[in-house]
């Protein structure tokens, strides 16, 4: 019976394919599959029967335990928030530093939130890894005054690095980002860490030595995120709601930082670093210019909010500018050809 | 043509990984082409299709990622949204919905979804859907679960 009605549905094809004397082999071979299926299917029905008998309960238990865990995230998260702030008060310097550097490192377009985010950068302090790289990085763009100092926080740096390489990949991704923020720092530190610098230089040997030990500590902590990763990374529905609101303490930005970097949601391919700071949607939906490009030649909405892309990012304002510049170029070569 | 090929194998790959992930569903290639894929689904709880596996055919065309796959059953089923003879299914994110960053692991967990959420509003099995929308659930059902018996369980059962 099961056999029956499962062959009924192919059989349009197989009309085609009798005409074709050769084709029957395939079919044959098709029928082959088919039987394979069959067999496990029955063989995971047999299966399922049991388990449905017996593990009912079990997959209820299931149901229970799965829901919790972003919330229990949520509330580890912010148990980690309070601790931290609490050392924070400790010594200020160290998280003034820390909440300069996190803003860059959360996005390069969030710009201004560095500026303002004084006490707002103060809660995104679970950052952890990236953070601290991050802090590396603006030492790095603090000392370049004075030589001796860079060198030794250049050595530092690597030690933040060695450390973060040590322990996973997701770190490769964290490591990958000072760049960025290191040139948003340089342009920001005249005006904004002109008293942060100081202390930052006095703090920064002590504070270096320490922040080692707590990135690892921070790496420790990601683990179960990690382990909620993979999962949540083919999932779009999932990345979406999780960022969302949980950009209003900032966290979401985080969460799309270290989600991006690994690869493109569309092609898989790894971002590099244009694509990692191309966000071509409000909604926070990322993914690598070949994509996109792709995209605005079929029907040009976002996969993940399915908007259009209304606004252009501003990558095509620089080509438009980029476009008077060669015309005006033109022009004035056309001027010294005729003088 | 490249692109869809290694984002498909990609896909493969990670299903070859998260096996364990979701039990419900079991996401094969054919072996000899990477546009051709198999699913065996397994119905949802508390619907009439619990107890049943029901297999589905994947055809990928060649601009995957920003065109949807075709899916249809190769069970037979009895829901509204499918099509009783072909196993055409009606899902918008099949359809005009479809996003490129759905994968085929997630079409398999939309068209569960679907199984557990009919929408009789748009049927291509009038007859389920009618049953629906002049409101005998229990028809619907009674009928549902013959035919998840009948197709989609062991032949002793």
């Amino acid at each position: 019976m099961v056999s029956d009605s499962i062959n009924t549905a192919p059989i349009p094809s197989a009309a085609n394919a009798k005409n074709l004397g050769k084709k029957k082999r395939t079919n044959r071979s098709a029928k082959l599959k088919q039987c394979k299926f069959d067999a496990r299917r029955e063989q995971w029905l047999s299966q399922g029967a049991v388990k449905n008998k017996g593990c009912k309960d079990g997959h209820e238990l299931d149901d229970v335990q799965t829901p919790p865990t972003p919330e229990g995230k949520d509330i580890k998260r912010s148990l980690e928030k309070l601790e931290m702030r609490t050392r924070g008060e400790e010594n200020e310097g160290s998280i003034q530093q820390d909440s300069d550097l996190e803003s860059p490192s959360n996005s390069p377009t969030s710009f201004n939130s560095s500026v303002l985010g004084g006490n707002d950068s103060g809660t995104n302090f679970t950052g952890s890894s990236s953070s601290s790289s991050g802090s590396a990085g603006c030492w790095s763009g603090n000392i370049t005054e004075e030589e001796e100092g860079d060198e030794g926080c250049l050595d530092d740096w690597e030690a933040v690095a060695d450390a973060l390489a040590a322990d996973d990949k997701h770190q490769n991704q964290g490591s990958e980002s000072p760049p960025a923020p290191e040139t948003v720092i340089q342009m920001v530190s005249p005006c904004e860490i002109t008293n942060g610098s100081n202390l930052g230089m006095r703090d920064s040997k002590p504070e270096s030595s320490r922040s080692v030990p707590r990135a690892s500590g921070n790496c420790r902590a990601w683990r179960p995120d990690d382990a909620y990763r993979p999962q949540s990374l083919p999932n779009l529905s999932k990345q979406l709601c999780l960022s969302n609101p949980d950009r209003h303490y900032g966290g979401g930005m985080r969460w799309a930082c270290t989600a991006v970097p690994s690869s493109c949601p569309i092609c898989y391919e790894d971002l590099d670093v244009t694509d990692s700071s191309f966000l071509p949607c409000l909604c926070g939906f990322r993914l690598c210019l070949f994509c996109h490009k792709r995209i605005l030649e079929e029907d040009g909405r976002c996969p993940g909010c399915r908007k259009a892309y209304e606004c252009e990012p501003i990558e095509t304002e620089a080509s438009v500018y980029g476009g008077s510049l060669t015309f005006r170029l033109a022009r004035s070569c056309s001027m010294i050809e005729r003088s | 043509m490249q692109a869809s090929r290694a984002r498909l194998f990609k896909e493969y790959k990670e299903v070859q990984r998260e096996k364990a992930v979701d039990p419900d569903i079991q996401l094969v290639c054919d072996d000899s082409n990477i546009f051709k894929w198999t699913a065996l689904i397994k119905g949802p709880s508390e619907t009439p299709y619990e107890g049943g596996v029901f297999q589905l055919a994947f055809a990928v065309p060649e601009q995957y990622p920003l065109q949807p796959p075709q899916v249809r059953f190769l069970t037979k089923i009895f829901h509204p949204n499918v099509h009783f003879k072909t196993g055409e299914i009606c899902l918008d994110i099949l359809k005009n919905a479809w996003s490129p960053a759905w994968t085929l692991q997630s079409v398999c967990r939309a068209i569960i979804a679907l199984m557990a959420h009919p929408e009789p509003d748009s049927p291509l099995n009038c007859d389920s859907g009618n049953l629906l929308r002049s409101g005998d659930v229990r028809g619907f059902q009674s009928m549902a679960r013959m035919y998840t018996r009948l197709a989609a369980m062991p032949k002793k059962g």
